[in-house]
C-alpha cells in the first residue's frame, strides 16, 4: 500500500507542488501586474500591441499553468518523472472543467496513484521493458486520470465550491470579520509554514472561483509580521538584540514583497510571544479587510498588488492598522533583552534524555 | 561519524538555510563531520561532493518536500526528517542519529 500512496507522505507531495508553483505565481503575476499598470483605469486601454499589452499577455497565460504546474509536480513528487507529464495533462484539464486549484490537487495525487499502480503491477518483457517509462504508463496514466477526472471527480468539486461560495457569501459582517480574522492568523501563525501553506491553498482555491477579498485578507497579513516587529523595535528599542535589529534590516524590503520569513530568526528566539503579537495583528487586519470586502486582482507581490486592490486605501489602512497593533501588542509583552540574550548565538537545543529522544520523530528509509 | 546532509523546505529561502545552518553546528560540537547541500528556491548549492556521500555513515534529509537527485543516496542509511525538526532541536536530532546508527 505505501509503495501507491503513503498518507503520511501526501502532505510532502502537496507541499512540493506548492514550492515548485510560488515561483510561477509570482514570475506571471508580477508580469501582468505590470502590464496591467500600464493600461490604467481599464484593462481595454491597452489595445492589441506595445509594451503593456505584452507584459499583461505573457503574465496571464502564465497564470493560466498555475494548476497545471502544482498537479504536474505534486504527481512528479509521488510517482517521479514518468509522472510529470500526465501531471500536467491532468493538471490543464482540472484547469479547463473549471475544478481549480482543488481539482489540481486531486488530479495530481490521482495521477500519482496511477503512475505508482503501474509501476508496480505491469510487467513487460525484458526486450520492451523501456517502454514502460517511454509508452505505457504517461499513455495510462493520463488516459485513465483523465477519464476519472470527468466522470468521478469533476462533480464533486465543483458542488463543493458552490456549497462553499454560497455559504461565504451568506456570512453576516460579525461572522466575516471573525472569518477573515482567522484567515489572517493562519496566514501569519507558522511564518511561511504548513498552517500559512494551508490558509494559501484555501485562499487560491476561492480565487480560482472569482472570490477575491480572501486573497487580500492573506497579502495583507502577510505583512503584518515584519512591520508589525518593526514597529515593536521602534517603540522598545532594549527589548531587541544587536543581531535582531540587522535582521529586521533585511526582513523589512522583504517584508514590502509578501515575505515573511526574514523575521524568523527573530521570532526564534521568542516564539510564543512574537507569533501571539502577529495572530492579533493579522486576525484584526484580516477581520477588517473581509468586512470591507476589499478584493485583489492579483495572487502575490506585497506593495505591487496594493493598486490592484478594489481600495488601495482600505489596503493601507489594514495593513496599518494590523502593524501596529502586533508593534503595541510585542512592544508590551516582550521581555528586555539581557546580555546573555546577547551573547545567545544560534539556538541549538539541548542534549536530552533517552525518553525525549523517543520524541523526535525520524523515519529511516 | 561522517555526515552528508541535504536541506529543503517548502519556499526554499528561510528554513532550509536555518536548518543547514543547525546541522552544521551542532554536527560539529557533538565531533562529527558534516557537509550539507540545500535545495531552496534557487535550485541546488554546495553540492555534495560525491566522494563525501561514499564515505559517509549516515544521510540526513531535513526536507519537507521532494528534491533532485535522491539516487545518489540508494544503498545508503538514510534519516529523514522535518525542517522544523532541526530548527527546534539540532542537538537532539544528533543524538538520536548516533544512538539509531550505533544499533
Amino acid at each position: 500500500m505505501n509503495d501507491i500512496i503513503n498518507i503520511k507522505e501526501l502532505k510532502q507531495h502537496i507541499l512540493t507542488g506548492i514550492s515548485y508553483f510560488i515561483p510561477l505565481v509570482v514570475g506571471a503575476g508580477l508580469t501582468m501586474a505590470i502590464g496591467r499598470a500600464m493600461a490604467g483605469s481599464s484593462v481595454a486601454n491597452l489595445g492589441d500591441s506595445g509594451i503593456g499589452y505584452w507584459l499583461y499577455q505573457t503574465g496571464s497565460l502564465g497564470m493560466q499553468l498555475m494548476v497545471p504546474m502544482l498537479c504536474a509536480y505534486i504527481a512528479f513528487s509521488m510517482g517521479s518523472k514518468p509522472a510529470l507529464a500526465p501531471g500536467f495533462i491532468i493538471g490543464w484539464v482540472a484547469q479547463n472543467i473549471n475544478t481549480g486549484f482543488i481539482g489540481g490537487m486531486v488530479g495530481g495525487i490521482l495521477v500519482g496513484i496511477v503512475v505508482n499502480l503501474c509501476k508496480k503491477y505491469i510487467h513487460l518483457p525484458k526486450v520492451i521493458e523501456s517502454l514502460k517509462g517511454m509508452l505505457v504508463i504517461p499513455f495510462l496514466a493520463t488516459a485513465i486520470s483523465g477519464l476519472l477526472m470527468y466522470a468521478v471527480i469533476q462533480g464533486p468539486i465543483i458542488w463543493l465550491m458552490a456549497q462553499l461560495t454560497s455559504f461565504l457569501q451568506s456570512l453576516s459582517s460579525g461572522s466575516k470579520f471573525i472569518y477573515g480574522g482567522v484567515l489572517g492568523a493562519m496566514a501569519t501563525f507558522d511564518f511561511g509554514g504548513p498552517v500559512n501553506k494551508t490558509a494559501t491553498a484555501f485562499v487560491n482555491a476561492l480565487y480560482a472561483e472569482g472570490i477575491r477579498d480572501a486573497k487580500t485578507v492573506q497579502i495583507i497579513a502577510s505583512m503584518i509580521q515584519p512591520f508589525g516587529i518593526a514597529i515593536a523595535c521602534l517603540l522598545a528599542r532594549n527589548k531587541f538584540t544587536r543581531a535582531e535589529k540587522e535582521t529586521l534590516k533585511a526582513a523589512v524590503p522583504m517584508g514590502c514583497f509578501m515575505i515573511s520569513e526574514g523575521v524568523i530568526p527573530i521570532a526564534a528566539r521568542d516564539l510564543a510571544r512574537v507569533v501571539f503579537a502577529c495572530v492579533c495583528g493579522s486576525f484584526v487586519a484580516g477581520g477588517l479587510s473581509m468586512v470591507w470586502g476589499n478584493s485583489s486582482e492579483l495572487l502575490n507581490g506585497g506593495f505591487i498588488a496594493f493598486p490592484f486592490f478594489t481600495s488601495p486605501m482600505q489596503g493601507l489602512i489594514c495593513l496599518a492598522v494590523g502593524s501596529a497593533v502586533t508593534g503595541i501588542v510585542l512592544a508590551v509583552i516582550k521581555k528586555k533583552v539581557t546580555e546573555e540574550d546577547e551573547k545567545q548565538e544560534v539556538e541549538l537545543g539541548k542534549e536530552l534524555s533517552d525518553e525525549d529522544l523517543d520524541n523526535i520523530e525520524i523515519e529511516i528509509m | 561519524m561522517k555526515i552528508v546532509a541535504v536541506a529543503a523546505c517548502t519556499t526554499g529561502i528561510a528554513h532550509t538555510y536555518i536548518a543547514k545552518e543547525k546541522l552544521i553546528k551542532s554536527a560539529e560540537l557533538r565531533g562529527h563531520t558534516i557537509s550539507c547541500e540545500t535545495q531552496g528556491s534557487i535550485g541546488i548549492e554546495d553540492e555534495l561532493d560525491p566522494k563525501d556521500i561514499q564515505d559517509a555513515d549516515v544521510v540526513i534529509l531535513a526536507i519537507d518536500v521532494a528534491i533532485d537527485k535522491m539516487d545518489r543516496f540508494t544503498g545508503k542509511k538514510v534519516i529523514k526528517v522535518d525542517t522544523s525538526t532541526v530548527v527546534k532541536n539540532p542537538i537532539g536530532l544528533i543524538q538520536k542519529v548516533e544512538k539509531v546508527i550505533q544499533k
